[in-house]
């Protein structure tokens, strides 16, 4: 059963970040946006982590870290945005969801690996 | 105001005259332009291929044809209007002796004699744009940044950026995002061949399996990536720190796909960046070139460029995690 969604509409992006986790031992599910990112929470309420993209189209990521803790009333999964943003007002907002951290992109694995792991332990 | 950056522009010349031939590139080498020497066979061909030109010099006679200059300048002016055509003449500076039709095709005349008036006509119609030098030198950090996160293995070698005033679009496939900034308003775009980003997929140069290199949608991803990296870090490093008024203007955008050719709608020239990925494992290996052209057709104030210093900052910890 995966640990890790992997949010993004960008397949590269989710090649890239996915074959990482994996190769660190980690399972790993996709979403290709916010939308599909819900949905898939809603499948599986035992997701540890979600890493996630803010700029996606038909639900941002932001938006979708709002709705699983005020839809799904999932307070236990962890969401960590990793994108090319990185104003303070967005990343207040998404602290104000219950973030647990952020990524500008680009991904840089090894720096981020040990932080996840204790996420998910 | 910041320093201006140095940005060169290929010129088109076409001129059998041997004297005439040296002045040209003396002249060009003193204005930052780029000649390349056609002739009266290859220049519509040329013309119809190149992609990154600013202007185009062409003799009045070639050969014994006293006016054949003229009429490629005609049949040039038809092919590729937003291309200014600088004429040569023998005896008479301007164009005013030359029938109104005629006129129209040339953005000026000149004779050898009188070459320095070239200058300000040159100044006007290529490098008028101002482009501060922190600019270039940031947008080729960021996209230097951008590509080697998205390529392994491969040497990256980005040219002196350039000014074009040609609009034709450059290989199969094109990315196009808004550029927003308190001093500038446009677009950017990245053109590639497919082919040669299909051939660093099979290579494994990216984070794309090798197996999924024959899907084109793969690779339309993998540069919209990289455009969606540099529009990113554009934006964080030049970004509007608190919101945008409440009416921006917009203009269409036109592109013809018959003659692969986009209009923003405004004649300004576009500062350009020739990105080239080589692999120094396989020197065989064909040079890819990604070209990026930055369009600021909406607004361009660089008299007010700034560069957000906390986002410089911040960019040193690009790629690792900030716990909340």
């Amino acid at each position: 059963m995966a640990q890790i969604l992997v949010v993004d509409d960008s397949s590269t992006v989710r090649n890239e970040v996915g074959d990482f986790l994996k190769s660190n031992g980690l399972e790993v599910a996709f979403a290709i946006d916010g939308r599909d990112g819900l949905s898939k929470l809603k499948a599986d309420p035992t997701l540890k982590l979600v890493i996630c993209d803010v700029n996606m189209p038909n639900m941002d990521g932001l938006t979708m870290a709002e709705k699983v803790r005020s839809e799904l009333k999932n307070s236990s999964v962890n969401i960590i945005m990793l994108t090319t943003e990185n104003s303070p007002a967005m990343k207040e907002r998404g602290k104000a969801a219950g973030i647990k951290g952020w990524i500008v992109k680009p991904f840089n694995g090894p720096a981020v690996i040990a932080s996840l792991k204790k996420m998910v332990a | 105001m910041t320093e201006a950056a140095t940005v060169i522009s290929k010129v088109l010349v076409l001129d059998s005259d041997p004297d005439c031939q040296h002045a040209l590139k003396d002249f060009c080498a003193s204005h930052s332009l780029s000649p390349l020497r056609v002739n009266r066979g290859n220049l519509l061909a040329v013309l119809r291929s190149n992609v990154d030109l600013g202007a185009i010099l062409i003799a009045e006679r070639i050969g014994d044809d006293a006016q054949a200059g003229i009429e490629l300048g005609r049949q040039v002016h038809q092919l590729r209007p937003e291309l200014p055509i600088f004429l040569r003449r023998e005896q008479l500076d301007g164009l005013d002796d030359l029938a109104l039709a005629d006129r129209s095709a040339f953005m000026a005349g000149y004779t050898l004699g009188h070459i320095a008036r070239l200058e300000s006509v040159i100044q006007d119609s290529i490098f008028c744009q101002y482009y501060p030098n922190a600019l270039v030198r940031g947008i080729t950090e960021i996209t230097q940044t951008a590509l080697r996160s998205q390529f392994q293995g491969l040497d990256l070698h980005i040219d002196t950026p350039y000014i074009v005033r040609d609009r034709l679009l450059y290989g199969e496939i094109f990315t196009l995002i808004p550029i927003e900034s308190p001093w500038c308003r446009g677009y950017m775009s990245l053109q590639a061949i497919e082919a040669n980003l299909q051939q660093l997929v099979k290579a494994e140069h990216t984070h794309i399996s090798a197996d999924d290199g024959d899907d084109f949608r793969n690779l339309n991803g993998l540069l919209g990536e990289i455009t969606n990296l540099i529009w990113g870090a554009f934006k964080n490093r030049y970004g509007r720190l608190e919101s945008s008024g409440p009416l921006l203007a917009q203009v269409p955008i036109i592109i013809n796909h018959l003659h692969r050719y986009i209009s923003f709608g405004s004649t300004d020239p576009q500062l350009c960046f020739r990105c080239t990925l080589t692999n120094p494992a396989n020197p065989d290996m064909t040079p890819i070139v990604i070209y990026q052209r930055f369009i600021f057709n909406l607004s361009w104030r660089p008299e007010d460029f700034m560069e957000n210093q906390a986002s410089v900052e911040n960019l040193v910890s690009t790629g690792e995690l900030e716990l909340f």
